[in-house]
């Protein structure tokens, strides 16, 4: 019998190219995948970034200090505020500025209630992806009694633009703590009813369980932060590694997950959720009275409406900081806090002209995003769905 | 063949074909308003004629003629004649298929008035079986026919031009071959249970003794699978599957085309509801009705029989048959709107692995039993 | 503390997806029957007819507040077009003449245009007005419309847009 070699008997057959977006359910229009595929299983694939790029960095240094907030509503539109807060705390360190503590608590509770509407959307966008759309809406209903709140303190769901440097635009209304203590359980319960439908539904499990599994080193290596590089086992989270604002005096935990792959990253962002719940029954209960915001003499906040009015004082001041833009010493400073998908950086430069000269991004998910070529080649296509939705990659944020 | 068995048939093709295509339709309204409101949401109920909103019915027929005005769209590559067909192809076996599900029993037009005491199938001058044909291998038939849907699917995707739909076409291929062997071998068990392929035969057994499922229920749970995979619905809609290959086979069709594929799902759903119904649940059986009337033996009372005429059983057994394909429909889109989706080879291996295995020993089991209590 | 996320085990309860899909069933359709049957929980309106009321803080389309005159309270001091990120605000400043009642204030807007196409609705220019002048409490959002240009909102359109509760005026106190 003549001997045949495996390649032999099969017909030749090169891989199918398959662009995945940027016009494709699961890419969220921001990001495309040309993958190579051969029968279903991903040979090769290329993650093409930046159809979301705006010049956010360019767009800063037009601008004074106080016209960026806007922008970095824009970053991560998942959780405004917390880029809000991050820039506010970059340009405060530059300043040498500390905040009084009710601005502090006001800035925690807010940022984790922003934190628990991006990883709930994540979360939903990830079952929606791989099915489950009841669970999507389930989890988008959470969002939104939070969004509510937020709407109201804010004066705008998604594009809050809400700190101020030195400050925040408002104190909180006057029932806000009752709205978050009876809305949040709601959200919570809202969440719970997801984990029923999903976690120990083995069609879930066996779509995320080690799919997209990377071990912690590849993690850090690839300069991964946040909830992806916790599920790994890591331990990192800049609200316990560096702590800011008043997270410190907060009770808290970490939690992580074991194996690194899809079903880890899932848990931990739900659980992160309830994390953060805690911190925000916690700070509610300790929220101190007080200023919002440092004294207005300071010539970094807005004198009092009032006195504007009022005064010529104050309406000369007030001209001051809105025609020149804030004053901010030359120098340069690197500052960092714990977005929602990781470690948010911003990295500032002022050369004293009231306006930022430079003013660099540090985004999470573009270092958690690069990871993905690697996370999935070899998989199936299928595969990429899950895994691409548990990085949770937000175009904004990513491509500026 | 006599005129009024002529008469007969073509009136009742008529009145299923109608019934169908409606049911179809209104699957549409139930799969939109059904998930809604598992979702907490209203659901679509925009549409109205006039001051009436109908709870969202009159989308229907919004969506209907929307379908018509749209433009029928053909990729420029595409196989033209092949694109036209697979449509039709897709929505033939389904259509197909109703014609030998038994609705109800004979009903004879001569004798509506009067007690029947001939029992529930019987021929006569006027009398007629509520089915369109009686074929005396109807399971074969059922299965033979609905093994042709894979046709049009893969016939879709390979004409379309397209790479999504190219996978698609690839997915359903093989997912609706290898849930075609589960389909017929859950349904073995039944057969060697009731001893005949007549489905109207298989009935009559089930009304008779006891329903189906009591005596095959991991039979029941397999072909519900097998049966959801089939229809190509979550958690086993991976030909469409919109969130990986946008929408599978027919991502290139639109307008009535679309339509075609999109009913012809729905209108599946119906289908096996209806086949759940007739192998699991004793089809137009209702517990303790008997043609001539209600006998009822309760171990406290004795028995007890209240005679019942001719038309009121059958319209009870017709009514209960109806409610049994909606429960049924109703569990469908229950599943589909609580499970995510499975991945290709997890399918492939719940199929093979799974089903195929747990089937063949349910034969087994079946066959084991019925020979000793032979 | 960092704690470790369960994973569940895969025992036969998991595997043979049955109990699952039940346990799962049942909270869909217990979504399901509670809106059906009872108190009807969705949390989608039907938006035209019921309209969700926006909080007080909701930062809606522009208005100039008025004087109890009716003229507006904008000196043309150019604050709100500096501070506006988006570029949107474009005003061509007036003089009042002398003799005039409101002479004191020297300048009016004689334009005064907001593209409320471009404006991202941050709220930076009602800050930055020292006079209370503009605002965005009127409660309304950008509504769709035809052609670009309807959305170009000229001076007398801004002040004759009232806020959420119908009032045109101000809080500033000031009356000189
Ligand atoms: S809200 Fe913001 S963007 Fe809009 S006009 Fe005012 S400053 Fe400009
Ligand atoms: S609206 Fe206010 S800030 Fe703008 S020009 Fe008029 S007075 Fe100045």
């Amino acid at each position: 019998m003549e001997e045949y070699r495996e390649e032999e008997l099969t017909l030749p057959a090169e891989p199918m190219l398959l662009h995945m977006g940027p016009s494709h359910p699961a890419m969220h229009g921001t990001v495309r995948c040309v993958v190579k595929l051969d029968g279903e299983t991903v040979v090769g694939s290329d993650v093409q970034i930046g159809y979301l790029h705006r010049g956010f960095e360019k767009e800063c240094e037009w601008g004074t200090w106080t016209q960026v907030f806007p922008y970095t509503d824009r970053l991560n539109y998942a959780s405004p505020l917390l880029n809000n807060i991050g820039y506010a705390l970059a340009v405060e360190k530059l300043l040498g500025l500390q905040v009084p503590a009710r601005c502090q608590y006001i800035r925690v509770i807010l940022g984790e209630l922003a934190r628990i509407c991006d990883h709930s959307v994540c979360s939903a966008a990830m079952a929606m992806e791989l099915g489950a759309f009841t669970v999507f809406l389930y989890l988008v209903k959470a969002r939104e009694w939070i969004f509510d709140i937020l709407e109201e303190v804010t004066g705008a769901r998604v594009t809050h633009a809400f700190c101020r440097i030195g400050g925040l635009r408002w104190d909180l209304p006057e029932n806000f703590a009752d709205r978050v203590r009876s809305v949040l359980p709601k959200s919570l319960e809202a969440i719970h009813e997801c984990e029923q439908l999903l976690l120990r539904n083995r069609i879930f499990m066996d779509r995320t369980m080690g799919v997209g599994t990377i071990t912690p080193e590849r993690a850090l290596a690839w300069g991964w932060t946040g909830p992806c590089l916790r599920s790994t086992g890591v331990a990192y989270d800049v609200r316990k590694a560096h702590p800011y604002l008043v997270y410190e005096d907060l009770d808290f935990d970490i939690p992580v997950g074991s194996q690194g792959d899809n079903y880890d990253r899932f848990v931990c962002r739900l659980e992160e959720i309830r994390q953060s719940a805690r911190i925000v029954m916690q700070a509610l209960d300790k929220l101190p009275d007080g200023p919002i915001a440092v004294p207005d003499d300071t010539g970094i906040l807005l004198p009092q409406k009032l006195e504007t009015y009022t005064t010529i004082e104050r309406t000369i001041q007030h001209f001051k900081i809105i025609m020149e833009g804030i004053q901010v010493p030359p120098g340069e400073v690197y500052s960092y806090s714990e977005a929602a998908n990781g470690e948010l950086g911003f990295y500032l430069v002022s050369n004293g002209s009231g306006k930022p000269w430079k003013c660099r991004v540090r985004p999470p998910c573009f270092a958690n995003v690069q990871a993905l070529s690697e996370l999935t080649r070899g998989r199936l296509l299928p595969d990429i769905i899950p895994t691409f939705g548990s990085i949770n990659m937000i175009g904004g944020e990513c491509d500026r | 063949m006599t005129t009024f068995f002529v008469v007969a048939t073509a009136a009742k093709l008529v009145l299923f074909l109608v019934g169908i295509i409606t049911c179809g339709a209104l699957m549409v309204w139930v799969e939109r308003r059904m998930s809604a409101m598992i979702q907490d949401r209203i659901g679509p109920v925009r549409a109205n004629a006039g001051p009436f909103r109908l709870w969202g019915l009159v989308h229907i027929a919004a969506d209907g003629l929307k379908m018509m005005i749209k433009e029928d769209f053909i990729p420029r590559r595409a196989d033209k004649l092949l694109h036209a067909l697979a449509p039709m192809l897709a929505i033939f076996p389904v259509l197909v298929t109703f014609a030998v599900v038994p609705f109800g029993p004979t009903i004879d037009f001569g004798h509506l008035g009067s007690v029947n005491h001939l029992g529930p199938l019987f021929e006569g001058r006027w009398a007629t079986t509520l089915q369109v044909a009686q074929v005396d291998v109807g399971l074969l038939f059922v299965l033979a026919i609905a093994g042709t849907g894979v046709v049009g699917a893969v016939i879709a995707g390979a004409a379309s031009d397209n790479r999504y739909s190219l996978l698609g076409s690839l997915r359903a291929a093989s997912q609706l071959v290898s849930y075609e062997v589960t389909l017929g071998l859950s349904l073995v068990g039944c057969v060697l249970v009731f001893g005949t392929l007549r489905l109207e035969d298989m009935v009559l057994w089930q009304h008779h003794h006891t329903w189906g499922v009591v005596v095959q229920p991991l039979g029941f749970v397999l072909f519900l699978a097998a049966a959801i995979a089939e229809s190509k619905r979550t958690p086993f809609d991976l030909p469409e599957g919109e969130s990986e290959i946008v929408a599978g086979y027919f991502v290139e069709y639109s307008g009535m085309k679309f339509a075609a594929f999109y009913l012809g799902e729905l209108m599946e759903i119906g289908v096996l509801a209806c086949f759940l119904a007739v192998f699991f649940f004793g089809g137009w059986d209702v517990p303790f009705l008997r043609a001539d009337g209600i006998h009822l033996s309760l171990p406290m009372l004795g028995a007890k029989f209240w005679a019942m005429p001719h038309w009121s059983v059958v319209l009870l057994q017709l009514g209960a048959f109806g409610l049994k394909v909606c429960g049924l429909i109703f569990l469908q889109m229950a599943i589909r709107w609580t499970l995510p989706r499975m991945r290709y080879d997890q399918l492939m291996e719940l199929g093979w692995k799974a089903i195929l295995p747990l089937s063949l020993a349910n034969v087994a089991v079946t066959a084991v039993v019925l020979h000793a209590l032979r | 503390m960092p704690y470790v996320v369960k994973r569940p085990e895969r025992d036969i309860w998991e595997q043979s997806y049955i109990p699952e899909t039940v346990r799962g069933m049942g909270v869909t359709l217990r979504h399901f029957f509670r809106n059906v049957i009872g108190r009807r929980d969705t949390v989608t309106i039907l938006y035209p007819e019921v309209q969700r009321p926006y909080p007080p803080r909701f930062r809606g389309l522009h208005r100039l507040t008025q004087r109890d005159d009716g003229s507006p309270r904008c000196t043309a001091c150019m604050c709100c077009q500096t501070a506006c990120p988006a570029e949107c605000i474009h005003i061509v400043a007036g003089s009042y003449p002398d003799g005039h009642p409101l002479a004191f204030v020297e300048k009016y807007p004689a334009e005064f245009w907001i593209d409320e196409l471009r404006c991202v609705f941050c709220g930076l220019c009602v800050e930055a007005c020292p006079c209370d002048a503009i605002r965005m409490d009127t409660g309304l959002h950008a509504r769709p419309v035809e052609a670009r240009p309807h959305l170009m909102y000229e001076r007398n359109l801004l002040l004759s847009i009232t806020d959420a509760k119908g009032d045109v005026l101000t809080a500033n106190p000031r009356k000189k």
